[in-house]
């Protein structure tokens, strides 16, 4: 009998280890296995690696506890998917050691991050998350940078790096990436339309895009949403009486615009609110509603004080109109829609004159100084004063109002 | 074998470690708090400490708050329990006393110490209840293996016969530990991607449910019957529950990752252990608090020596204990629900997870802790013991809890709520600001409560732990079971 008991209670011991035993082999051994035929057949062939920077970056990102309040997984669910874009496939996180799949989200998902923001808004918002994002709670990481948002140290450039790398590899596997990995993927048609079926790789509402539609916008929003909405989300940036000198205006390059100083129509404002501005630190706002576009829209235009305008004699603007053809059409096109032949070659599109006009003074100090951050040189050196004060007069020209105003 | 399981008074306690490791755990315990505190302010005033470095930055705190809570306070509390409990229920003294300063020592001043000025400094792995980095790791495992050899020879040597329920957790616990945390914080460093995740997954609830729960269970096991002087309820169903717990547990982890990519069969066998987890928990649960009937567990009084039934009021350290098996319960079934599909995909990666981790590690764990903790404290005859501070601790901690997981789990369904519109991700931020107030403002009554527990610990007279026996269940069944107490009883009268 007391054999029979030792017996019994080493079997039992031999079952408890088998019982955990069998856990790593259910729960991770095996999901292993089957994640590895489904990486063989899904993944690209030649994924890209993350490089020495990017992997300093990726450390970093660890060590700051980044992962515990932004997830890196796409769940298989219509609210992920519709939020931020294509389900994560198993192949996605090949480089990831360890994984950082995070199981808390108290900031976005940040899977598709790549590509999103521009280098200088991800750099002011590390250096100072409320300077770009009012309410955001994310901590500042100050000691990433030497003092100031523009000037990052190599570390802020390696997490820089790393946050590019982050839906990199999916976005460059394209169309015939995507259509191999959905023919050899063994999932469920449900996990097939989460994975495959989004219209849209990368769905976060802020991505800019230099062309698509966007909303009409009513001339008649209501103002005091808008008001919130401005100090919410513009201000930061734009300053709270929209001159362009908010907190978070001194790391980007080029500088917020100066609402205050231009006249815009409703169409170049949906335009940059839906769409953003590519190659500047402007995100779009393609998750606000059109009715709230359009009250933010009222409050940037009511920035603009009309001055009396100075008529200048025909010779003013001749002078102007023979500058304006010479050295400025090929960027900003003939009739000053921003559409000239050398515009497409430029990270970002010139002023469209037709749809923004600049104070005099605002034009003027573009010529001569040029704008920062933007392929828009200093005149000074090609130009005469006269010319440069006739060409400054001569661009505000261009604009068509909205004609319901 | 049947002369050995006999005499179980006469094995000595090394009451010196039940000391050192009580103390290191509530040190450990309010550095912890404070952490998790400063961490919560952080998202409150998140530039806070922007301008002094980065030492106290909010994801440093983070990984130190949740190191320190499992490894410094319920490790020590922990240790400090096995060192009472294990001479009781095998009958035989641990391997040895000199062994036990080096645990101490190593536990304390080579893993919690180090770990968290390392993590301070920027040397962490960004890896779940695995936050400290990869050479601590080698400390904890070593020893998490020396500990072994400290407990696990008395329960061998005696043999495995009529072993007490609390002891197959103690073995169990001991030797899991030892197997899943090289898994938990080696594997995904070596396994990349979604692979690595699966063995995440399965360490993060392995923490809990090997590390924790087990040594947990243990003491509401061995405190209960050894407070009431009554035998539990049923042997059978405290077996049933162990092998169950020890079955299921394990099978739990993919329930971290439902709706990834991680193969679905693994995804609904985790939510269908997570749901039988619940029935497990429920067996446990009603054994022991059947087993507290009549102990007068809900009267909560503590000057009343008669109640009007006749029955004395309850000690303290069963009142931790039996609410400690409540919120078991309570955080259990509130598992198993979430692990469910429908409920997963809305409070999954929100502030309902966070009430849950609190519920479980504040809550049940805490309160076992501390419960083991008090009880061990009363039979060490030179400790000081201070039950009115320990009865403040209760209910400050009681109420803080309570509060802040309310709190939590209604933050959690605000951004539910928010996430699932098509509105601005930082509309869920803003909404759930105020809630978290209020989770910052419980620090107040649960910091209290822990200094209440320390106060409580260290000041008031010497043997007031016995003392609190004597007002409670009285001295006169400890003469029948344990002559080693009433001897400590009588001498310190004498100093009296």
């Amino acid at each position: 009998m007391r054999r029979f008991l030792r017996m019994s209670y080493l079997v039992a011991g031999v079952g408890g280890l088998g019982f955990f035993a069998m856990s790593v082999l259910l729960l991770g051994v095996w999901p292993g296995r089957v994640l590895e035929q489904q990486i063989k057949g899904t993944s690209p062939d030649h994924p890209l690696p993350l490089t020495a920077s990017e992997k300093r970056g990726r450390v970093i990102y660890g060590r700051e506890g980044c992962a515990y309040c932004h997830t890196q997984q796409i769940r298989y669910l219509d609210r992920d998917v519709t939020r931020f874009g294509a389900a994560t496939l198993a192949w996605e996180t090949i480089f990831d050691y360890p994984h950082l799949w995070g199981t808390r989200r108290i900031g976005p998902d940040l899977s598709r991050e790549g590509s999103v923001r521009s280098a200088d808004w991800q750099f002011s918002h590390l250096y100072s998350p409320r300077a770009v994002v009012t309410d955001s709670v994310m901590p500042a990481f100050p000691w990433l940078f030497d003092g100031a948002p523009d000037r990052p140290r190599q570390e802020a450039q390696d997490v820089l790096a790393y946050l590019e790398t982050l839906g990199r590899n999916r976005a460059l596997a394209g169309p015939e990436g995507e259509a191999r990995a959905r023919k050899s993927c063994d999932c469920s048609d449900e996990e097939k339309r989460l994975a495959f079926g989004s219209p849209v790789l990368n769905a976060s509402p802020s991505m800019p895009r230099r062309q698509g539609s966007y909303p009409k916008l009513s001339g008649s929003g209501d103002l005091v949403r808008g008001q919130l909405l401005y100090s919410r989300n513009c201000a930061g940036c734009h300053g709270i009486r929209g001159e362009g000198n908010g907190p978070g205006a001194a790391g980007l390059h080029p500088r917020p615009a100066n609402l205050s100083e231009h006249e815009y129509t409703l169409d170049r404002l949906s335009s940059s609110l839906w769409n953003g501005d590519v190659g500047t630190a402007m995100p779009a706002w393609r998750d606000l509603p059109p009715q709230d576009l359009s009250a933010a829209a009222q409050v940037v235009r009511r920035f603009h004080v009309a001055q009396p305008e100075p008529s200048l004699p025909q010779d003013v603007l001749d002078l102007g109109s023979r500058v304006y053809a010479a050295r400025c059409a090929q960027c900003h096109g003939e009739k000053g829609a921003g559409d000239g032949s050398a515009a497409g070659q430029f990270p970002m599109a010139p002023t469209n004159f037709q749809t923004q006009r600049p104070s005099l003074a605002a034009s003027l100090r573009a010529l001569r100084n040029g704008v920062e951050g933007t392929p828009m040189a200093p005149w000074t050196g090609e130009l005469s004063e006269a010319e440069l004060s006739a060409a400054a007069y001569y661009v505000r020209g261009f604009f068509r109002a909205d004609v319901s105003q | 074998m049947s002369n050995s399981a006999a005499p179980a008074a006469s094995a000595p306690i090394e009451t010196r470690l039940v000391y050192a490791h009580g103390l290191a755990a509530l040190i450990t315990l309010l550095i912890s708090v404070a952490f998790g505190v400063t961490a919560s302010i952080e998202l409150l005033i998140p530039d806070l400490v922007a301008g002094h470095g980065s030492w106290l930055s909010w994801g440093r705190l983070r990984y130190d708050h949740t190191q320190g809570i499992m490894l410094g306070w319920l490790g020590n509390a922990f240790f400090a329990f096995l060192y009472h409990a294990v001479p009781l229920l095998t009958g035989r003294p641990v391997t040895s006393a000199r062994l036990g300063q080096w645990i101490f020592g190593l536990w304390n001043f080579a893993v919690i110490a180090p770990g968290w000025v390392l993590v301070l400094a920027g040397f962490s792995q960004p890896l779940e209840w695995a936050e400290f980095p990869l050479v601590i790791d080698a400390f904890v495992v070593l020893a998490l293996l020396l500990v072994a050899i400290q407990f696990l020879p008395p329960f061998f040597s005696r043999g495995l016969e009529d072993l007490y329920v609390s002891s197959w957790y103690i073995i169990g616990s001991l030797i899991f530990t030892l197997l899943a945390y090289p898994m938990g914080n080696f594997v995904p460093e070596l396994v990349p991607g979604a692979r690595g995740a699966a063995f995440s997954g399965l360490w993060i609830h392995d923490a809990v449910g090997l590390f924790v729960t087990p040594l947990a269970v243990a003491i509401l096991y061995f405190v209960i019957p050894a407070a009431t002087r009554k035998p539990i309820f049923s042997h059978f169903l405290s077996m049933l529950g162990f092998w169950l717990l020890f079955f299921l547990y394990p099978l739990n982890g993919t329930h971290h990752y439902i709706f990834s990519v991680i193969p679905m069969s693994a995804q609904i066998g985790a939510i269908t252990a997570s749901t039988l987890l619940g029935v497990d928990v429920i067996i446990n649960v009603t054994n022991l608090l059947l087993s507290l009937r009549g102990s007068g567990f809900w009267r909560f009084s503590t000057n009343t020596r008669n109640g009007p039934s006749g029955l004395r009021a309850c000690d303290i350290g069963l009142r931790f204990v039996g609410t400690s098996a409540v919120l078991y319960l309570i955080v259990s079934i509130q598992g198993s629900v979430q692990a469910q599909m429908s409920v997963n995909r809305s409070v999954h990666f929100s502030d309902w997870v966070i009430g849950h981790s609190h519920l479980a590690m504040l809550g049940f764990a805490s309160f076992a802790a501390a419960g083991g903790l008090i009880h061990a404290w009363q039979r060490i005859p030179w400790a000081r013991y201070d039950a009115a501070l320990l009865g403040w601790s209760y209910w400050l901690l009681l109420s803080g809890l309570t509060i802040m997981v309310l709190d939590l789990s209604a933050a959690g369904l605000v951004e539910a709520h928010w996430w699932q519109s098509t509105a601005p991700w930082i509309e869920s931020v803003r909404a759930v600001k105020p809630l978290w107030l209020i989770r910052t403002l419980t620090f107040v009554p649960i910091a209290a409560g822990f200094l209440a527990l320390l106060c409580g610990l260290i000041i008031g007279p010497r043997g007031g732990g016995l003392k609190a026996i004597q007002d409670s269940i009285g001295l006169g069944p400890i003469k029948e079971i344990a002559p080693r107490l009433v001897s400590a009883t009588s001498s310190t009268a004498e100093r009296a």
